[in-house]
Order: C-alpha cells, then structure tokens, then sequence
C-alpha cells in the first residue's frame, strides 16, 4: 500500500501533471489527488468515454481490448489506463 | 431499460457462438441489421418477447451468462452501451449489492455513490488493484515522460487561434521581483522609470514607512535586471516622501517638472535644485486650483501636457506662451484621476492625440485631445485603478494595474471588452504603479508592500505586427461611431 502511494507521489511530481484519479469500474473513484467536486466530474465523463472506447474496440474485434486511452486537447490532456476493474485516470496540463 | 445491455450482451455471444438472436423491438433489429455491414453473420431472427435482467458483468467463459442479481448503475444510463465483459468479482458484488437500493431511487444523470472508507481501504488493498495499477502506472509514467507534442504546428496557423485561448500566465511571466528588507519593505511604490540610456536599470521612489519614524521618509532605489544580485545598485533618501517625477526635453535642454497638490507646477533646472525655475499656477476658469494627481506630456512635446485632478476631471494645458495654464476640461471620471498617458508608439500613423487615464472609479477611459468627452470606457476592474500606461512600441497596447492585485494588459485592436493579458500578483497587496520597458517586452510593476516585480510579456501580445496601425485606425473608426450612436440614444431618452 505504501508502494503505492509512492508511485502516486511520483506521477504526481512529475511536470504537467494535474492530478490522479483512480476509479473502479462502475465509475466510483477510489483514491484522487484532485478535490471532491473534479473528481466526481471527471470519474463519471471518462467512465463513460472509456465504456464507449472499450465497447468500440471490442465490437470492431471482440478478442481485442483497450489497453490505453489519451485526449490531448488544446489546454490539456487525459490519460486513462484502464483494466478490468479499474481505471487509473491521470489529467495534465502540457504548456507546462 | 435494461434490455438494451441485455441486447448487447446477447449480440456478443452471438457472434462468438452463434445462437440465435431474440430481438425485443424493431430499433433492435435495425441495430443489429447495421452490424451485418461490416459483413458479420446474421442468423434468421424470430422476434420474441424476452426480458433480459441487466446485467453488469458478463464472463467469457463458456458458461452461459452468469446473472448476478444486482440491479447496478446501469439502469442510470440505458442508452448507453454498458456491459462489459468482465469476471463478476465477489466484492464489488457485495458493493453493488449494497448500492443497489441508493441507485434505484436516484435519477439517471446522478453521479455514482460514493464507497465508504472502508469499502475503499479494501479494494485498494486487493490484488486486482494492486496488479492494476502496477501496469497502470508503468505505462502512464511512460506516457508522462515522452513530452513530444504531436500536433506541434510549425507554419505557425495555430498562433491566432491559440492567442485567444492561451492562459494568461503563458502571455506574462513573472521575471524578477526587487525588494530590499531595509529601505523599500513597509513602503509604498510612488514612482517607477526605465533608464534611457541603460535599459536594465530600474528607479522606484517610495513613501514613507510608517512603521519606522526614524528612517527617512523618502527612499529613491535604482535596482539592476542584468545581474541576480537582490540588492539595490544605489540608495537615494531625503527627508519628504517621493510622489512623482517627469524630465522632459533633449539631452541639451531639459526640465524636471514637478507638479504637487497645490495646484502649482514648478520646473527645475537641474543644475539648481534649491528653487524653481519657473511655476505656473494652474487655476481652471481663473478660479478653481487644480489639484493635480497625475501628469502627462505628449511624445516629444515640452510645452503641452495633461494633468488630471482629484475632481476626477483631466485637463490640457501648456506651460508657455500666451495661453499658458489650464486650456481645456474634460470630464468623465467619477473619481480622483490616479494615471495618465500620452500615446507614445511612434509608427505610420500618429495617435499622439490620443491619452487614457485612470481613476478611483474603477474605469480606465481613453480620450482624444481633440474632444472633451472620453471616446470609450474600460470597465474590467472591481478596485481602483492606480496606474496606466500606453506599450511605447505597440499602439494599440496598454497597461493598467489596480488594487486588487491585477495587472491588465489591453489590445485595442484585439478587444475592448476584456483585457487581452491578466495576471493577479500574489499575496493581497495593491498595485500601485506600472511601467512599460522602453523596449516594450518587460512591465514593472509596483505594489503598496515596497515590492517592484518585473513581468516578461509574451511575443505575440507586445510585440506589434505592421498592420497594427492600420487597425487601430479602423478600431478609432468603430469607437467614435459607437460613441455617437450612444450618444443620439441617450438624447432620444431624455426627449423621451
């Protein structure tokens, strides 16, 4: 456990990074390094995003799967690595 | 509702093992009629009436599907395709379970309920999480470190598009702050200049520091960008407060004019400090003294210039010549002038008749000499506004500073609604100052704590393109119109 709250400290420090969600796969965050009102916004809209990538990956060929998922928008960016049950949900800020 | 995840699940087993498909209505076997395109099977279909219960999990494992019997979240959203294809865990089950009774009642765009600590203390322990995130982190702190910008534009067509949405921080960034605990802490910023001849010295006059009687009440320090040293180069004081200096003329002819409360302006010759040259009374309509605040002379001018008063109205005069003192009124501030300047961005077209002031009335308003009611009102602030100042290389660019902490920068030619640049100084002091580098890249700013900070400013917002001239003709052009529209409606009114 103590590991990973390390590695969170870690991606957290790293420059451009805004914040850390983790939610699990019914959209519940678990553990953030975001406030309580960005993280609920932020775990509900990317549970979603992500169930529709997921869902078009697997209908395209259902013996294949999403491994990762990256929105670079103009101000910003998201980066999901989702698995079975969790989704680890890191937001950055790249003109930093 | 649940049909639809009921349909999906249905459809992936189809695929895979090819059972028939049970259809519940038309839009389903319109769906599924869609899915044959991409040139996947299609078995015959009887339409029946089945009601599959929703499921959220659904196993790839040759058993038939495994309902579980909680009515979970995605009944709060049935157009969305919610079934995934996941082992049915134990534990979340249980969570579901116990979730599954607050979700019913909720409407369908709620958020998802949160776990309590414990349910979350649990999960973070589990394996699953742990081998989740182990992967999970491995690939985002890849992620995180390759810092290539794919959409990196180089033609450069992006920029316009970008300036208007860049953050402000980008477009100013703090480069130096100069404050010296001895002789500018506890002491307002009065005054700041730019040396002509070296352009990384910097003189900031302060006031007294009320906390120290003692010391002298007027502090004078000229502090130098090029080196990191934090100390002052020199340390000028003398014994009355410092409020505000001009030197105007050449090299070889110069005055220092100082103007004060009173009403009368006095010009110094360098040489003899110890009395004035000259003094000008400067009384409005041979009666009232004007009580100057501010001061400004025109690019290259020595003999006309505008002072504005605590009356809040703004005034020309000339210290020469026949009509020397106040020449003409104009009003429009509802508070003491705290700023003026004078256009001073020299290029193909001259504004020089253009100013804009500022005042206690929260407005910055700009004005042509050559009409005694302002031509537009700059309302973006909710404080005082202690200083303005016109960019001495871009025409349509200027600063103003307020004291709530913020420094603005506008572009006439960009908006005249909103500032283009803004930047909130940190800590709650108020901005007393500001000036603009002779180079036009840097701004200084002064607060009331005895803090001189010097912002850089982005490329594309100081620096002016050729035709930024040409514009701010047309932008004037739209201005005055504006202006006399306003004006016949508000006449049409009070006919009215």
């Amino acid at each position: 456990m103590a590991e990973v709250e390390e590695t969170l400290k870690r991606i957290q420090s790293q420059k451009g990074v805004q914040g850390i969600t983790i939610v699990n796969a019914e959209g519940i965050p678990i553990k953030t390094t975001l406030d309580n009102s960005s993280t609920v916004q932020y775990a509900g809209l990317i549970h979603q995003l992500v169930m529709k990538a997921r869902s078009t990956v697997r209908d395209i060929d259902p013996q294949n799967d999403l491994t990762f998922l990256r929105i670079r928008s103009k101000k910003s960016g998201i980066m999901i690595a989702p698995d079975k049950d969790y989704f680890l949900i890191v937001i950055q800020n790249p003109s930093d | 509702m649940g049909d639809r995840s009921g349909l999906q699940a249905a459809s992936q087993l189809f695929w895979k093992q090819g059972c028939t498909m049970m259809f519940k209505d038309v839009a389903d076997f319109c769906i599924c009629v869609s899915m044959t395109r991409r040139g996947l099977r299609l078995g015959m279909a009887k339409v029946t009436q089945v009601d599959f219960p929703p499921k959220e999990m659904v196993s790839y494992s040759k058993e038939t599907q495994t309902p579980t019997d909680t009515q979970t979240h995605t009944q709060a959203r049935p157009e969305e395709e919610e079934d995934e294809e996941e082992l049915a865990e134990a534990k979340p089950a249980e969570d579901s379970q116990e979730k599954k009774a607050d979700q019913e009642e909720k409407q369908e765009e709620a958020p998802p309920k949160e776990l309590t600590e414990e349910e979350k203390m649990h999960l973070l322990h589990s394996d699953e999480f742990l081998t989740f995130f182990d992967r999970g982190s491995r690939i985002v702190e890849r992620a995180l470190s390759e810092r290539v910008d794919v959409c990196f534009d180089y033609s450069g067509r992006d920029l316009e598009d970008k300036e208007g949405e860049m953050q402000a921080g980008a477009k100013m960034s703090l480069n130096r702050t100069f404050s010296d605990e001895r002789w500018s802490k506890n002491r307002v910023v009065t005054c700041l200049d730019w040396s002509p001849q070296y352009p990384e010295l910097l003189v900031a006059s302060y006031n007294n520091n009320e906390d120290v009687p003692h010391e002298p009440d007027g502090v004078a320090l000229v502090w130098n960008m090029k080196y990191k040293k934090t100390t002052p180069e020199y340390t000028f004081h003398c014994q009355h407060p410092v409020y505000c200096v001009n030197v105007v003329g050449t090299q070889n002819a110069h005055n220092l004019i100082s103007i004060s409360t009173d009403g009368k302006m006095c010009s110094w010759s360098l040489d003899m400090l110890s009395q004035p040259q000259d003094c000008l009374e400067l009384v409005f309509k041979q009666s009232k003294a004007v009580a100057v605040t501010s001061m400004a002379f025109p690019l290259g001018d020595v003999n006309n210039f505008v002072v504005g008063s605590e009356d809040g109205s703004v005034y020309t005069a000339c210290r020469h010549g026949s009509k020397a003192g106040i020449s003409d009124v104009f009003e429009g501030h509802h508070g003491p002038v705290t700023g003026l300047s004078c256009h001073s961005a020299g290029g193909p077209v001259d504004f020089s008749h253009l100013f804009i002031s500022a005042s206690f009335d929260w407005t910055v308003k700009l004005w042509t000499t050559k009409s005694t009611r302002p031509l537009y009102s700059f309302e973006d602030s909710c404080d005082y506004v202690y200083d303005v100042m016109w960019s001495p290389t871009h025409p349509a660019l200027f600063a103003c500073v307020d004291g709530s902490g913020r420094l603005d920068l506008w572009n006439l030619n960009n908006d005249t609604e909103v500032p283009s640049a803004s930047v909130v100084v940190d800590g709650s002091t108020a901005l007393n100052r500001v000036r603009w580098s002779h180079s036009g890249r840097e701004i200084a700013t002064g607060d009331s704590d005895g803090q001189v900070l010097v912002y850089d400013v982005g490329e594309p917002i100081c620096v002016p393109k050729p035709d930024e001239w040409s514009r701010l003709v047309h932008t004037l052009m739209e201005i005055n119109e504006n202006r006399d529209e306003g004006d016949e409606l508000a006449a049409q009114r009070l006919v009215a």
